[in-house]
């Protein structure tokens, strides 16, 4: 009963007059006039044609957008189009459109979501990204049938990505999720997924809501979340996420992103110490093979930013991390060629990761820390890439995962150390 | 005539002996407190530095940034630092005890005077030590956030606004303990008034059209930020 003060009132009474519900569709959003039409017909599409027997509830939260999403939410109705395709539903389709209270983010409104299910007793919880890639009623459906049969009860969806796409998933999240963890997670930062509805509730009762975690980057800590209570967890094709959408600077995600893994590794420290090995994750779907291309941009000015950066905050290095290593990082760094040692990269990751146990540096300051260095990394990376073939570096890329893994026990030294 | 002189001389003698039998005994008690405070602020000295190992005290020193102070500054450990001042205070109390044992005039009421000076003199320490704690973490706040918003001179502007937070702090510590209180602090608004206003003069006078491109991109910033954080996700 705690967690319905996260629901404002008139949720609250639109919930108790839908009663219990077997599937709930959560769409948080802000700005998303664009996209979220084509998304709430694919749900409603979905649950029409696909769905009709269950009972099934869409809840908007939306964070106070200014573009009128909300008001096109409740009017959105179906095309033609979808009429031929969709059966007459046998029960009564429910669509919530509320603004949340409470912080401002996404933490929030997926709060107000997990409470809803709670309340409706819902079986499957669904978020889907309001300006997703080709939400289609189909998908909306691979993504709810999993966890219907109880095949799993955490479904987060994959891409086929082009091996430059996507540098800080692949040269830190990816890599570092899987080595601790030890499930081979491939987008530990998607914001999409479904949950069973005891994985929701799990949630609730956990005491990160107000924490920085849940601030910066509630989509990986609900993974790492899962794989650390032991849900079963699994993965679904989805295609690749496009450029377009962005909010966030580049050293801002960044930042958030280190916080929320530093967050992350302190919440579940207990069980990545001991996890070993990486297991493979079941795959949902089809892999659609439409990977865009890399993105591309000016490596070499941002390796002399790095550059810069990186010799502007040597005394906030010293701080933090070992003689030896740090000499390593301004040779590397202070030399013509642009390149990154996968093993000093591995290393530095977690001296810094390390640090956060001990030290006058706070977690944040850390994190603006590391920006300079994923800079440098990332710029190193994109020029090596640049002349080598695709096959290449997606063998690159897998090696880096190996050499996290295997210098996991640095990492894992330093953090009991410091317990 | 030679009587008289006898009897001045026996006065001098009865009166020197007198002071002498008198200050004999205020002397070897003078020493005794002497000596006694010696071992006493030892004795503290030691509990003190053992209670703050016992409390991990040097952790929270690490922790805060005080250790880092301290190792900048070439002075020993937190622990070790607070264990010495309470062995001087300790001590200092017992020497001004003992002088004024003594009952030299131009000592009488040191006793007095040290005891209400020592909590002055504890609360500027403890003024400095966070101005120290602050300054350090405007260092570490400013730099970060001005290499991360690609401002150049990062460390300039951060050294700066440390000295500045650790400049006030020495002030504030001044006048806690009554020295030149006066001079301090007219040399201290001076110079910082001086300082505010060269840097106004300098930004709006002599870096107009930078000021002016600030201000546009700060104002601009909400409307187009850079939408280069996608490519990385």
């Amino acid at each position: 009963m705690e967690q319905l003060s996260a629901l404002p009132d008139a949720l609250l009474r639109q919930l108790i007059a839908v009663g219990q519900v077997d599937v709930l569709v959560g769409l948080p959003t802000l700005n998303n006039a664009a996209t979220v039409v084509d998304v709430v017909r694919a749900v409603h599409v979905c649950f029409t044609r696909d769905f009709p027997r269950l009972r099934t509830v869409m809840i908007n939260s939306d964070g106070g957008s200014t573009d009128g999403t909300p008001e096109l939410i409740r009017s959105a109705s179906f095309t033609e189009a979808d009429m031929v395709l969709t059966s007459h539903p046998l029960r009564t389709l429910h669509r919530i459109v509320v603004p949340y209270h409470g912080l401002p983010g996404k933490h929030t409104a997926l709060r107000t979501v997990f409470a809803a299910g709670e309340l409706t007793q819902a079986k499957v919880v669904v978020v889907l990204d309001p300006s997703g890639p080709a939400t289609t009623p189909g998908r909306v459906t691979e993504m709810i049938t999993p966890i219907t049969r109880s095949e799993v009860e955490f479904l987060a969806p994959c891409h086929s990505r082009h091996p430059r796409d996507g540098v800080l998933v692949t040269q830190l999240v990816r890599p570092l999720v899987r080595a601790l963890y030890g499930v081979a997670l491939d987008e530990p930062l998607g914001p999409e997924f479904s949950c069973s509805g005891r994985f929701a509730s799990r949630c609730l009762e956990r005491d990160i809501w107000d924490h920085e975690a849940a601030r910066f980057a509630i989509d990986m800590w609900l993974r790492t979340e899962a794989v650390a209570e032991g849900f079963a967890v699994g993965q679904i094709w989805r295609p690749a996420p496009t450029v377009a959408g962005a909010r966030t600077r580049l050293r801002e995600a960044v930042q958030q992103v280190v916080m929320a893994l530093i967050e992350s590794l302190r919440a579940h420290d207990s069980f990545w110490r001991k996890a070993n090995g990486v297991v493979e994750l079941r795959r949902w779907g089809t892999d659609p093979k439409d990977s865009p291309d890399a993105p591309t941009w000016d490596y070499q000015a941002l390796a002399e930013q790095a550059r810069h950066d990186i010799g502007e905050i040597r005394p906030l290095l010293k701080e933090v991390l070992e003689a030896t290593l740090l000499a390593r990082i301004v040779e590397e760094t202070s030399s013509l060629e642009l390149r990154s040692d996968d093993e000093l990269w591995v290393r530095t990751v977690y001296a810094l990761a390390a640090a956060t146990r001990r030290g006058p540096t706070s977690i944040e300051h850390l994190a603006g820390i590391f920006v300079p260095l994923y800079l440098w990394r990332a710029a190193a990376f994109m020029a090596h890439a640049a002349i080598e073939t695709d096959a290449t570096v997606r063998e690159e890329l897998e090696s880096l995962c190996q050499t996290f893994q295997r210098l996991k026990p640095l990492l894992v030294d330093h953090w009991s150390a410091e317990v | 005539m030679i009587q008289e002189i006898a009897e001045a001389l026996a006065q001098s003698w009865q009166n020197f002996a007198t002071a002498f039998v008198l200050f004999v005994p205020r002397l070897v008690a003078a020493g005794i407190i002497f000596g006694a405070g010696f071992v006493v602020a030892l004795l503290a000295r030691r509990l003190v530095r053992g209670g703050l190992g016992w409390l991990q005290f040097d952790r929270l020193a690490t922790r805060t940034g005080a250790s880092e102070m301290l190792r900048l500054a070439d002075m020993p450990g937190a622990d070790v630092l607070i264990a010495k001042i309470i062995f001087w205070i300790v001590w200092v109390g017992f020497i001004v005890s003992a002088v004024d044992t003594l009952q030299f005039g131009p000592f009488q009421g040191l006793v007095q005077e040290f005891f209400s000076f020592v909590p002055r003199v504890l609360l500027a320490l403890l003024v400095l030590a966070l101005g120290f704690l602050v300054g350090n973490f405007v260092w570490r706040a400013t730099l970060l956030a001005s290499v991360n918003a690609g401002l150049p001179g990062a460390r300039v502007l951060s050294g700066t606004l440390r000295l500045l937070v650790i400049a006030i702090a020495v002030v504030m510590a001044l006048e806690q303990l009554g020295l030149a209180t006066t001079v301090v602090l007219t040399a201290f608004a001076i110079a910082f008034g001086a300082l505010m206003l060269g840097l106004a003069i300098a930004f709006g006078l002599g870096g107009r059209d930078a000021a002016r491109q600030l201000l546009e991109q700060h104002l601009q910033a909400h409307e187009a930020r850079e939408p280069d954080a996608t490519p990385h996700l």
